[in-house]
């Protein structure tokens, strides 16, 4: 390497010859190159100079626009086929800076057209200041009838102004499932510089979460175009050429609207989650986080108030809590418990405990919710009565590591697998995990909290409603899909979607049994926590959990806590016992005990399910008399 | 150890027509995303300062003569970037032309026109005689082909079609033999009819086109009436900095890569577009007087091939923009947007700079042969 390096400083020179002769070649060079600059600059002389009044008046003559034609969005429906969301027609008042001439006067104009102060409309234009003279600016959207009126019957003195027509959502039934649904929006600069969305341009209208986001590219459809020749004052000279938009495809959800509406109704005065499942096949027929958003109000614009009050951080209606909101599932957890501890051999149904309302373990001493205690106390009379000592006892004896792989095999502490965006996974603490993040090893004590599902361990809804629907349906279960079936603009089916089974409990069939007849139990009995859920011709099964938001240090009567103090009500159950048909889940934030605010929801919407399946009075046939020895057979 | 005479041969006239180049893709630039609504210019602006840094770097650090000897493994890199193309590389627009880096793309077709230089050079500087005939080309005809035929097959007939023109201005500098220039004169245009078969409709659309632009204003003749239309109507002075029409309405197509010029020209008017044009004469005057000036074969031929490279983009370009030439996609040197010719240009740059710079070096001593 060296050798070569030496010699390759040493290149051959040129000699005399050679050297003239080079340098002739690049002379030659250089004149070519001249010569080819000042045939550029007599070219441009000649264009310009030349012939440049006349390409001039081309470019203020030649417009040849191309306008697009938006396609139809597809609809989205329910179940049965009834509108959730459909399209109107959106009129926006829309202004070329280039074409106006005298803003001041235009904008002394428009004010009282519009009804808005001339501060106003600038605000709408300055927003958009640094694009382009040409581009059209929204000032007004979705404007109404009247305005329209008055301002068409005047655009001859307003120049510049033009109304345009674009798709816009109607909701016939009001606003159905807000949250799965989603809404529409102006597209945001980011999604344009990613351009996440084929031929969306700025000013486009496109989902912004939920079903619409997720689906957008299907219900979009495909922007068509129309070629125009116009004139300098943008008068139609001719149509040159039209490629016809493709309309969207429309998305069948399997919600069931009548259930959808009753179940909003149910859960208007709370803060909180529902979720309503088919058990069989893990379809949702009912989502809920309340409090709502008007998705219509995205559509015109919201002011800086309406935009606070849908961020408020205690009600926050723009999450989608079913998903994305995380709970302590309390009580609930209990089915959990119960399952691990029969499955593991640690209790039999017949093994029982005694509930003193105390719990000793080393110097601290954890209570049941039930001052009295409840006895002696075996697995069925624990979840009846939801006695926690019982459950200290198994928490102890499964130890934290069985329980973590039992709520992890009952789906918690992972995503659903739903397919919308921004699912929680919820959470399932470990030993590891508190060693890891806090440097302290777990104490025996979380084991006791974590066995009534307090402590670390956080749920979703939506997981509780998966959770019920397994135990429900015999223990498969299911990736929750609320979707039904995509079809084309002429109906036929695109796409179907079919449930999709995830996992199998690793729960014994006999074990499942001994606590849906606890599950039974729980609602009907007359000691149940949940009775408040029973019903007088179908059997109910579920269970109710109270989520402490507190220690108990702060916690005295509930009323008179501070609302953020106050407990979460849990319920979920499901219905028929016997043959499950709807599984519920419902979440109320700071409201009290589960059973006397969750399980009221959750019979309103058992009531309006059954209502709906056989609305006449007639005996279903599986009626059943209270008795909970009969549904062993069934099952 | 630092000469101080590297500093005296240093060209800064040429490093100023590349700084005020920048300068005017920037200002340019800003206005061409206006114009679409991508935020190209800060891109570019990313690109030209590791251009530069890349350049100043290649000037200092590295002694072009090292290029003797490596050239063969530059070539074997460019041949296989191609490949890769081939199986992995990314399609936009119907041409498998990049690979994709993760932070960017790079397209190798373009940095295989530097590339070609180099080798051409190197093979020319080893193979020294005073006049080449057909025979004595088929080597470096060979090397030529591998990579135009890999370019050809993305498909980018331009870049193919460039490929053949640097090949044969280094040619021009080794000197042909007058029977043999009029041989491939004769051949190429027996060859014609053979190569339009082979053509795509569109790229014979382009061709027809330009024979006589008025065929079909609103098809394929479309972009270059737009354009020239654009041009024309800047006049004297130009609309104004950011208020094309042309391009602000999207009449132009392609105003941040191919259409830069019509732009500039649209805004800047005939006094803007002169400018630049006088700029791109500077910064070739340049490049063609330290190849003259080189007192070695390698060096010479080297700085004479990448001029030549310049020289040729210039001219297909904005020959292109103002309806003199056929509409092929090559690049405006450091005025277009794209990083893979911002980093070919300015290492081209930088090697004409070090060669002009390296010249005392052969002041004293005897030949050694």
């Amino acid at each position: 390497m060296k050798f070569k390096v030496k010699t390759i400083w040493r290149v051959k020179r040129f000699d005399q010859l050679d050297q003239e002769a080079n340098k002739w070649r690049c002379d030659v060079a250089i004149l070519i190159m001249f010569l080819c600059i000042v045939t550029f600059c007599a070219r441009l002389w000649h264009l310009q100079i030349v012939q440049g009044e006349h390409f001039r008046e081309q470019s203020e003559r030649n417009r040849i626009r191309s306008v697009r034609l938006q396609p139809p969005r597809g609809k989205i429906l329910d179940r049965t086929g009834r509108l959730l969301a459909g399209v109107k027609p959106c009129f926006n008042v829309c202004l070329v800076r280039e074409d106006v001439g005298d803003m001041e006067a235009l904008l002394a104009k428009l004010s009282p057209l519009l009804g808005e102060t001339e501060a106003e409309i600038r605000t709408h234009l300055g927003s958009e200041h640094k694009g382009p003279k040409y581009a059209p600016i929204v000032i007004k959207r979705g404007a109404d009838w009247e305005t329209l009126s008055r301002i068409e019957s005047r655009l001859f003195s307003l120049p510049g102004v033009f109304i345009e027509v674009t798709p816009a959502r109607k909701y016939p039934y009001g606003s159905i499932a807000p949250h799965l649904l989603g809404y529409l929006g102006e597209i945001s600069r980011e999604d344009i510089v990613k351009k996440r969305y084929t031929g969306a341009r700025s000013g486009d209208m496109v989902g912004k979460c939920g079903v619409e986001e997720r689906f957008e590219n299907d219900l979009a459809g495909i922007k068509g175009q129309r070629r125009l020749e116009v004139d300098a004052g943008g008068r139609l000279i001719r149509v040159i050429d039209e490629k016809p938009p493709v309309p969207g495809k429309d998305l069948y959800l399997s919600i069931d609207l009548d259930l959808q509406q009753a179940s909003e109704e149910a859960m208007k005065e709370y803060v909180g989650a529902l979720v309503a499942m088919d058990p069989q096949t893990g379809r949702i027929l009912a989502l809920v986080s309340s409090p709502a958003f008007d998705p219509e109000a995205f559509a015109t614009g919201i002011n800086n108030e309406e935009w606070k009050a849908l961020n408020d951080p205690v009600s926050r209606p723009l999450q989608n809590k079913t998903l994305q909101a995380r709970y302590a599932p309390a009580s609930t957890f209990k089915i959990v418990m119960a399952a691990a501890a029969l499955q593991e051999g640690i209790v039999t149904k017949n093994t029982s405990f005694k509930c003193t309302s105390q719990f000793r373990l080393g110097r601290s001493f954890f209570r049941c919710w039930d001052w009295r205690g409840h006895g002696q106390t075996n697995l069925y009379k624990a979840m009846v009565e939801s006695c926690d000592i019982y459950f200290y006892q198994v928490g102890l004896m499964l130890g934290i590591e069985k329980i973590e792989k039992y709520a992890n095999a009952f789906g918690l502490g992972s995503k659903t697998g739903i397919d919308l965006p921004n699912e929680s996974r919820g959470f399932i603490a470990t030993p590891d995990w508190k060693l890891g993040r806090y440097q302290e090893p777990w104490q025996e004590g979380e084991t006791l909290i974590t066995a009534i599902g307090q402590g670390f361990t956080l749920v979703t809804p939506l997981q509780m409603a998966c959770l019920t629907s397994a135990v429900a349906n015999g223990g498969t279960l299911y990736c929750p899909v609320y979707l039904e079936k995509m079809t084309g603009p002429d109906g036929h089916i695109v796409k179907s979607f079919e449930s999709i089974p995830k996992d199998k409990l690793p729960i014994s069939k006999s074990n499942l049994r001994i606590i849906r007849k606890a599950l039974v139990g729980a609602v009907n009995d007359k000691k149940a926590t949940g009775k408040q859920c029973k019903m007088p011709d179908i059997l109910v099964a579920g269970k109710t959990g109270t989520a402490q938001v507190v220690g108990q240090a702060k916690r005295r009567q509930d009323q008179k806590l501070d609302w953020k103090y106050r407990d979460h009500a849990w319920f979920v159950a499901y219905a028929p016992a016997e043959k499950p048909e709807l599984a519920v889940a419902v979440l109320c934030e700071h409201t009290g005990h589960g059973g006397s605010v969750a399980a009221p929801v959750a019979r309103k919407v058992f009531e309006t399910w059954f209502q709906i399946q056989s609305p006449l009075p007639v005996l279903r046939p599986h009626k059943t008399a209270f008795n909970v020895n009969n549904i062993d057979d069934h099952v | 150890m630092f000469d101080r005479r590297f500093l005296e041969h240093f060209d800064w006239w040429l490093f100023l027509a590349v700084l005020l180049l920048m300068a005017i893709g920037f200002v340019n630039l800003n206005s061409g995303s206006a114009a679409t609504g991508y935020p190209f210019q800060w891109k570019q602006l990313q690109w030209y300062i590791a251009g530069i840094v890349l350049m100043l770097s290649l000037v200092l650090f590295f002694d072009y003569r090292l290029l003797t000897i490596y050239s063969v493994h530059i070539y074997l890199i460019m041949v296989f970037m191609l490949i890769l193309v081939v199986f992995i590389g990314k399609t936009v627009g119907g041409s498998q032309r990049w690979l994709s880096l993760g932070f960017m793309n790079i397209q190798p077709s373009e940095l295989a026109k530097i590339a070609t230089v180099i080798i051409l050079s190197s093979y020319f500087y080893h193979d020294d005689r005073p006049q080449y005939g057909l025979t004595d080309l088929w080597r470096p005809f060979l090397l030529m082909l591998v990579p135009i035929f890999l370019i050809y097959h993305q498909p980018d007939l331009g870049t193919a079609l460039f490929l053949v023109l640097i090949f044969a201005s280094l040619v021009y500098m080794a000197r042909l033999q007058w029977t043999s220039f009029l041989l491939l004169l004769g051949t190429a245009i027996a060859a014609f009819p053979v190569v339009w078969e082979f053509l795509k409709p569109y790229q014979r659309g382009r061709i027809m086109d330009f024979i006589s632009p008025g065929r079909d204003p609103l098809g394929a003749g479309y972009h270059i009436s737009q354009s020239k239309i654009a041009i024309g109507s800047g006049q004297i002075l130009g609309k104004g900095y950011m208020k094309g029409s042309q391009a602000h309405l999207n009449f132009l197509p392609e105003v941040h890569t191919d259409f830069a010029f019509s732009i500039w020209a649209e805004e800047w008017g005939w006094v803007g577009a002169v400018i630049l044009l006088g700029i791109f004469f500077l910064m070739l005057y340049r490049g063609f007087l330290i190849a003259s000036q080189s007192k070695e074969r390698f060096g010479a031929f080297l700085a004479f091939g990448v001029t030549a490279m310049l020289f040729w983009q210039v001219v297909i370009n904005i020959g292109m923009v103002m309806g003199l030439m056929p509409v092929v996609g090559i690049p405006l040197p450091l005025v277009s947007y794209g990083g893979s010719s911002v980093f070919t240009t300015l290492i081209g740059v930088g090697l004409l700079l070090n060669v002009g710079s390296r010249r005392f070096m052969f002041q004293k001593g005897p030949r050694p042969r």
